[in-house]
């Protein structure tokens, strides 16, 4: 008796004391080890409310249900004046929301969870820890069963003990277990002198369930039993589970063959688990009285601790089954009921939890899974895992093609210390610092501007062979350039050892000499390196300028410093290279965006600005080339140089008149030409102004 | 229509919360207050809707508890009636029926069978009157209420512009109302018909001049609050005097001061604005007072439970705050909250099943439609809202989420004065911490302002080729792909970049949307839809149909893939086929809101045609419509979408097919959510009348018993004492009392003589009992309890004896205690003779 008795509350224990509110799952209902009742909102898994038992450490909750939705029939109270309105409120599908908490002293309570108050106690039925409530679908009764091995009904809406039946044959049916007919002249005796309660089993009673057609009612202790609730004696025997039942559900609504009359419980399938068994067994009710055995068994890692299932309808469709084990598992099972199978089944998908892991401690830890119910769909399950005291409830899509998933998930990020009812719903979503930011200008902005269609290029490349000879020719200008650089000592004016440093760090790549070069302020400086610089490494400045305009304002302002100059001075070349579009596409987006307001004032004032220093160009080209003769002269015999400067002037005059042609050709071309044409020209336009921007 | 089951539009949420003041029941357990034309009954406890009381057909303006019976409440609406309800079961008790509209509901505790309601003064326009409207007792649910009796004339409209004061007896005064209008306040006495007018200088600064806005009575002193629009608040005192009234002023607000609200004991008072923030004045000085800040907008109305623990705050969208005394949040009913603006649009999360739009500023929010109630509310933006007047913030206009709803893409938005700040965020859902995470922020991703913007839904393609398009205001269209970042130091394996932009003749583009398969893009440039190749981004071929700019487009789904439908604002609907290039079919219908089901290929097109909205529901590969709906709603509806049931729903009739799969539900003007339902009245209301009705069956407490009788018992004294107290009044006339009280001194008789006389007058003979006696009764009862235990049996013996007689007599009404029986024998049995030594 005594090891009965412990029995039955291992298997409460092993029960999660949790529960879904019927139909849409809106809730959930979980009792944790303190005592308090909290019911969650499973959709953004927000505390709802909580409720403390005044006794909830006394009698500390035991099983938890919800009334089903729809107790009983409406009252009429809708008078005439109902009948006309414009337009009538969509209710809301109210559950019923009554929440029946079994303690384990024996009393029941009524928790509404709409009113977050206490309805009702019902007390005077159980004089030993509640194992299980059940609402009946239908009339308001309440079926309760305990330690004391009475199974009671309720009538939950006067809160009185409706019956309860005490069955002392229990003994003698042991030994009549076959012979029916004797049982039930032996069921007059199972009423209680009261007849308000009845007695479940010769241990306790652990477990419940009502048949679908509201009639019957299954009882379980170790052994299962059937009872007519209309009689209260009992049906059927199922006999097979060594340890006390922990859970009973029927998995069937209707007998899977048609040809035979339904009279409401006649091949139906059950599904039962009891504590310390990692075996679930189905059970079908057949008229014959033979089969006493389980039809078919599921198996499991750990015994269950709760279970959801979908119930079948039609022939065709398998049940499902979720099935939440101690050792916080998931399995998912389908099925399709159809008489007797021998082989325990497996799952057809386990699902487990576990953290990440990544920080901190290497290892991931599992979440245990503490209920799982399929939605409304039957394609989705939510998931509740975590602690008992603040579960994250999770929907998740049914995927029944892998065998086993493992859902990784950050509790600790989603946990927060306070379990109070949350104030505000605003969430936060994350944002990080290693957010991609998109800034007008940067590359994935916009499309990158890609080389115009054929015909252009065409065009291009019939130039090219000069153009080809030209930068041989440049390559070698450079080259002498290098040498020249290379072979002159340190004590070098600034401008020159600026230049040197410049492409050396252009080629290095190396960020500390750049920094130092192109942090500069003063105009000559710039000017004068620039000039010098050789030709071959304008492409490279131009593309380190534009990452340096993509980084703060700051620099950008001495940046455009930089690209003025190249592009006062080394207009001509770079007009003449090929590929000049795609590669300075991103400088030219960059500028677009940064000056956009303003734009054809922008544009005019470099036009002008260009001009103006053509013209200043062509009259002081004598002093220039002066200059650098000079400069060059002092040093070194430095012929490659002079030659370098004059190219240069004759290039930028061809240039001049290449351009010109350019546009005129591309005039003649199709509009696609004309917005390249266009970048071309704001490329050299605008950066003048952008240079008084800021400033 | 023709149908049996006629599809009815039935409202789902989103009415306005703030049009009265919220009322607690007496027990602070429910809250009370008008939606639209319905009071609601929520929960304090679980912000859960328990009732929803229907019936009056227009606004409901007043919500007032009965102040005789608590467990009743009148309601008063703009249809010009007055309801009485019992609240606790729903039901309708009364109607009275007034005949002009009622702006505002007042119920007093001292005026029995009247209440005070404002209403337009016939004749002329925007002048309202307050009036008593006697409730008749006639027997009868339909009731006619036409005996007025104006009470002060020249009021104004807003309910929170009246106040009734001092509704206990007092010394001076007494009763009085006070109302406000413009800088002018009024207050009337009831007991000496006076009327007193005072003013405010009108000034105007730069914060809005100092008209009053609403006013408050103290509970038990002479003292009216006002909040003037200008921020401060002034206490007016001393008011029975035309010349002689003081006042001072409180001042923190900086704007309006939309409602105020005196404590239950008139120690503080309540006061909140559009700054959102609710200021407790303590002891009406300026400089004690406590904030509670971020309540996250405008507060319209403050109300105060009776017996002082809670408060509550209706704000303007929508939302009520619930707040203990101590100025803590508790709780926040949040349904529909009401945007300035929904720019978003309806939009369906696919994770959640919310419904997803604008919600506070800068926040989205997710919106439960099974429940009426706020899923949550996502911070996009992530600055810091300012409430004020006059500030541009940046605020959401455009979300759409990808298929499963792994990428949620958002625009905000900001006002400048030459451009618009524009910031594309793209966010990820992480499933390791179940939150939104942001992937890619693009700022300015268009010159304009962004017009459309939809993902490519591809159930199957998720993963890699996910595509976003933008339409902007700046003549093109932006394609954003994923793409592998490259940079080892990025954390994320992705990112979002621009992969094609593309315009049309430098047309203004305005919408775009993908065909189901995800092969061809529509983009409408103003007059013209152009189709795009979503491979190689070929421009396939246009579509026009002028005059008229496209409004709205959208391609036609399973079997009617092949089409796509355009409505243009000269109010044709188009059908074009994409196989052969050319004009399927047209209508002449000026649509607003073109809407394709998801699931099926259904498509819904909601009109606006002289001043009604019409629905029509077509598949597009036939030009007849399948549904049609004449007068969906008298408001513009300015939104719908269809949201996927979790189940198909059993559905008999062929013409509502199209609501097989999906739910259609339409946002008006007002930000009303409407839906369509195919179940009968009958079959919607069960349930919420289905719910069990458990009766209350509570053990009670140790606690509570012990409390439970002693107050039993000490209510029990009251009674006695009450009933003694009146009795001595009526002693004092007595004729001895009186002789001694009224002879004058010098005529009196020797003290000897008249003390037995005094004393015998005093003497309750059976019947009668002096309250000196009970005075000293009660303090020697409690001394006298213990030892008087043995005396006990043969008292109450004797008490039997006497009582009997008493009974017989048949004038007594009060019965004696026990232990007043006894004071009263000993008292008889008392030698008075040593009085006579004197």
């Amino acid at each position: 008796m005594a090891a009965a008795a412990c029995g039955g509350e291992a298997a409460a224990a092993a029960r999660a004391l949790c529960a879904f509110s019927p139909r849409d799952r809106r809730f959930f209902a979980i009792s944790s080890s303190d005592g308090r009742l909290r019911v969650w909102e499973t959709a953004n898994s927000r505390l709802q409310h909580e409720y403390v038992p005044s006794a909830h450490l006394s009698a500390a909750c035991t099983c938890l249900a919800w009334a089903p939705p729809g107790g009983r029939p409406p009252p009429s109270k809708d008078g005439p004046q109902r009948k006309k309105r414009k337009s009538e409120v969509a209710e809301v599908d109210k559950q019923l929301d009554i929440l029946a908490v079994g303690t384990a002293v024996g009393s029941i309570l009524l928790y509404s969870t709409v009113k977050g108050e206490l309805q009702s106690k019902l007390d005077g039925g159980h004089d030993n820890r509640v194992n299980c409530v059940r609402w009946h679908q239908d009339n308001c009764c309440l079926y309760s069963c305990s330690e004391d091995k009475h199974i009671v009904e309720w009538n939950a809406q006067t809160c009185k003990v409706k019956c309860m039946v005490d069955v002392d044959f229990e003994i003698m049916l042991i030994n009549t277990v076959f012979s029916i007919s004797s049982s039930f002249s032996l069921c007059t005796k199972n009423l209680h002198p009261n007849s308000s309660k009845w007695k479940g089993d010769n241990s306790s009673v652990t477990s419940l369930c009502i048949s679908p057609d509201g009639k019957m009612l299954l009882s379980a202790g170790r052994t299962i039993k059937l009872w007519d609730l209309e009689t209260k004696e009992v049906y059927r025997h199922f006999t097979g589970h060594a340890t006390s039942v922990s859970s009973l559900m029927f998995t069937t609504v209707k007998p899977m063959n048609e040809n035979k009359p339904f009279d409401g419980i006649t091949g139906l399938y059950f599904l039962s688990g009891a504590i310390h068994d990692r075996l679930l067994s189905v059970w079908q009710i057949r008229s014959d009285r033979k089969e006493k055995n389980a039809v078919m068994s599921f198996t499991v890692t750990d015994e269950p601790t709760f279970i959801d299932l979908t119930v079948s309808e039609v022939k065709e469709e398998p049940v499902k089954l979720a099935v939440v084990c101690r050792d916080g598992q998931l399995h998912l099972f389908e099925h399709i009921l159809n008489g007797y199978c021998k082989k325990p089944l497996t799952s057809n998908c386990t699902i487990q939890i576990a953290t990440p892991g990544n920080d901190g401690d290497s290892t991931p830890k599992p979440v245990p899974i503490l209920a799982a119910a399929f939605c409304a769909d039957k394609q989705s399950l939510l998931l509740v895992y975590g602690n008992t005291l603040q579960p994250i409830i999770e929907k998740v899509s049914l995927n029944t093609t892998e065998s086993h998933i493992c859902l990784i998930r950050d509790i600790q990020k989603v946990l927060s210390l306070k379990t109070d009812v949350a104030l505000t719903k605003v969430k936060t979503p994350v944002v990080n610092s290693d957010t991609k930011v998109l800034v007008p200008g940067i590359p994935g902005h916009s499309t990158a501007v890609k080389t115009p269609s054929s015909g252009k290029e065409k065009k291009k490349n019939k130039r090219k062979p000069g153009e080809a000879e030209e930068s041989i020719e440049e390559r070698l200008e450079a080259l002498d350039i290098d040498v020249s650089k290379v072979k002159t000592p340190g004590g070098l004016p600034q401008t020159d050892s600026f230049a040197v440093l410049l492409v050396q760090g252009l080629e290095s790549n190396d960020a500390e000499i750049l920094n130092r070069v192109l942090n500069t302020r003063k105009e000559n400086v710039i000017k004068n390196t620039v000039a010098r610089m050789p030709i071959h490494a304008v492409i490279p400045l131009l593309h380190e300028l534009t990452k340096r305009l993509q980084g703060n304002p700051y620099s950008a302002s001495l940046m455009v410093r930089w690209l003025k100059s190249v592009f006062t001075l080394h207009a001509s070349y770079l007009s003449t290279l090929p590929d000049l579009i795609p590669q300075l596409g991103m400088l030219y987006q960059l500028m677009e965006s940064r000056v956009k307001t303003l734009q054809k004032l922008s544009r005019l004032h470099g036009r002008l600005f260009i001009l103006v220093t053509q013209v200043a160009a062509s009259e002081t080209v004598q002093d220039v080339a002066e200059v650098n003769q000079t400069a060059k002269l002092v040093y070194e015999d430095d012929s490659s140089e002079e030659e370098g400067s004059d190219d240069e002037m004759i290039a930028d005059k061809d240039s001049d008149e290449n351009w010109d042609e350019d546009e005129e050709k591309e005039e003649q071309s199709d509009e696609q030409d004309m917005t390249v044409e266009k970048e071309i020209n704001g490329d050299s336009d605008l950066e003048p102004e952008n240079e008084s921007e800021e400033e | 229509m023709v149908a049996p089951a006629a599809l009815r539009v039935v409202r789902c949420g989103g009415s306005t919360l703030h049009g009265a003041r919220a009322v607690f029941s007496a027990d602070s357990k429910y809250l009370l207050c008008a939606s639209g034309d319905f009071v609601k009954m929520y929960s304090v406890a679980t912000e859960e809707t328990l009732r929803l009381m229907g019936g009056h057909a227009d606004l409901v303006t007043g919500v007032q508890l009965n102040p005789h019976n608590h467990m009743q409440l009148y309601s008063s609406s703009l249809d010009g009636s007055i309801k009485l309800w019992d609240f606790m079961d729903g039901i309708p008790i009364k109607t009275f029926t007034v005949g002009s509209k009622l702006l505002a509901l007042y119920a007093l505790a001292s005026s029995e069978d009247s209440v005070f309601v404002v209403i337009p003064k016939s004749g002329e326009r925007d002048t309202f009157q307050l009036v008593s409207v006697k409730l008749t007792k006639a027997a009868g649910q339909d009731l006619e209420a036409r005996e007025l009796s104006v009470v002060l004339d020249g009021v104004d409209a807003s309910p929170k512009c009246i106040a009734f004061g001092r509704e206990v007896y007092s010394p001076f005064g007494g009763e009085y109302v006070a109302s406000v209008k413009e800088v002018n306040l009024q207050v009337y006495f009831f007991k000496q018909k006076q009327l007193n007018r005072f003013s405010v200088s009108a000034v105007k600064t730069k914060s809005g001049n100092n008209r009053f806005t609403c006013i408050a009575c103290h509970p038990t002193e002479d003292c009216i609050a006002t909040g003037h629009a200008d921020g401060k608040i002034r206490l007016w005192r001393n008011f029975h005097h035309k010349k002689e009234y003081t006042f001072s002023t409180l001042h923190w607000h900086h704007d309006t001061v939309m409602d105020l609200a005196f404590s239950m004991e008139g120690t503080n008072l309540l006061s909140g604005g559009v700054e959102s923030v609710l200021v407790l004045w303590h002891n009406e000085s300026d400089c004690e007072r406590d904030f509670l800040p971020r309540l996250g907008s405008a507060i319209e109305y403050i109300s105060m439970s009776s017996d002082g623990t809670l408060c509550c705050t209706l704000h303007t969208d929508n939302r009520i705050t619930i707040i203990n005394s101590n100025l803590r949040f508790s709780k926040s009913i949040q349904g529909l909250i009401k945007s300035t603006d929904v720019k978003t649009g309806l939009v369906v999360d696919p994770r959640t099943k919310a419904l997803v739009l604008n919600g506070e500023p800068g926040h989205l929010q997710f919106y439960c439609l099974q429940s009426d109630q706020q899923l949550f509310s996502l911070d996009i933006v992530q600055r810091q809202y300012i409430h004020q007047a006059g500030l541009n913030q940046a605020d959401l206009v455009k979300v759409a989420f990808s298929a499963q709803g792994k990428w949620l893409a958002t625009v905000e938005e900001r006002e400048e004065v030459t451009d618009p700040e524009l910031q594309l965020k793209l966010w990820f859902y992480d499933e390791e911490t179940q939150s939104f995470k942001l992937n890619t922020r693009i700022n300015m991703p268009h010159e304009d302002h962004i017009t459309d913007m939809c993902f490519r839904d591809m159930d199957e393609l998720e993963d890699d080729s996910l595509i976003l398009v933008t339409a902007g205001r700046d003549c093109v269209f932006k394609v954003w792909v994923m793409v592998e970042d490259t940079d080892p130091e990025a954390q994320q394996s992705v990112s979002w970049s621009c992969d094609f932009v593309g315009s049309y003749h430098n047309y203004q583009a305005t919408n775009c949307c993908f065909s189901e398969d995800g092969s061809l893009l529509a983009v409408s440039f103003e007059e013209t839809v152009t189709v795009w190749d979503s491979v190689t981004w070929d421009l396939k071929c246009t579509f026009c149909h002028p005059p008229g700019k496209i409004r709205n487009i959208c391609f036609g789904r399973l079997t009617c893939s092949k089409y796509l439908i355009g409505a243009t604002d000269y109010g044709f609907l188009c059908c074009w086929n994409l196989l052969s290039c050319a004009l399927e079919w047209s209508a002449h219908l000026n649509i607003l809101v073109l809407q394709p089901d998801p699931l099926s290929e259904y498509i819904a097109a909601v009109s606006w045609l002289s001043k009604e909205s019409s629905l029509f529901v077509f598949k597009p590969n036939e030009p007849r419509p399948i549904y049609i709906q004449r007068n969906l709603c008298k408001e513009k509806i300015q939104l719908a979408a269809f949201v996927p049931r979790d189940e198909p729903e059993m559905i008999g009739s062929e013409k509502y097919l199209w609501l097989r799969r999906s739910q259609l539900f339409f946002l008006t003007d007002t930000q009303e959510l409407m839906t369509l339902s195919t179940k009968s009245l009958e079959e919607r209301l069960t349930p919420s009348s289905k719910q069990l009705a458990v009766e209350e069956s509570l053990p009670v407490t140790p606690f509570s018993l012990l409390l439970g009788k002693h107050r039993r018992q000490q209510s029990q004294e009251d009674i006695d004492l009450g009933k003694l107290v009146v009795r001595n009044k009526h002693e004092q006339d007595s004729p001895a009392v009186k002789e001694l009280l009224h002879t004058p001194a010098h005529v009196l008789p020797s003290a000897s003589f008249l003390c037995p006389i005094f004393i015998n007058s005093l003497l309750i003979s059976k019947e009668n009992k002096s309250a000196e006696e009970v005075a000293d009764e009660v303090e020697m009862e409690s001394e006298k309890t213990e030892d008087d235990s043995d005396e006990e049996r043969d008292v109450t013996e004797m008490e039997q004896e006497d009582t009997s007689p008493m009974e017989l007599l048949g004038e007594i009404t009060c019965k004696l205690s026990k232990s007043q029986e006894r004071e009263l024998r000993k008292i008889r049995k008392m030698d008075y003779s040593w009085i006579s030594a004197f």
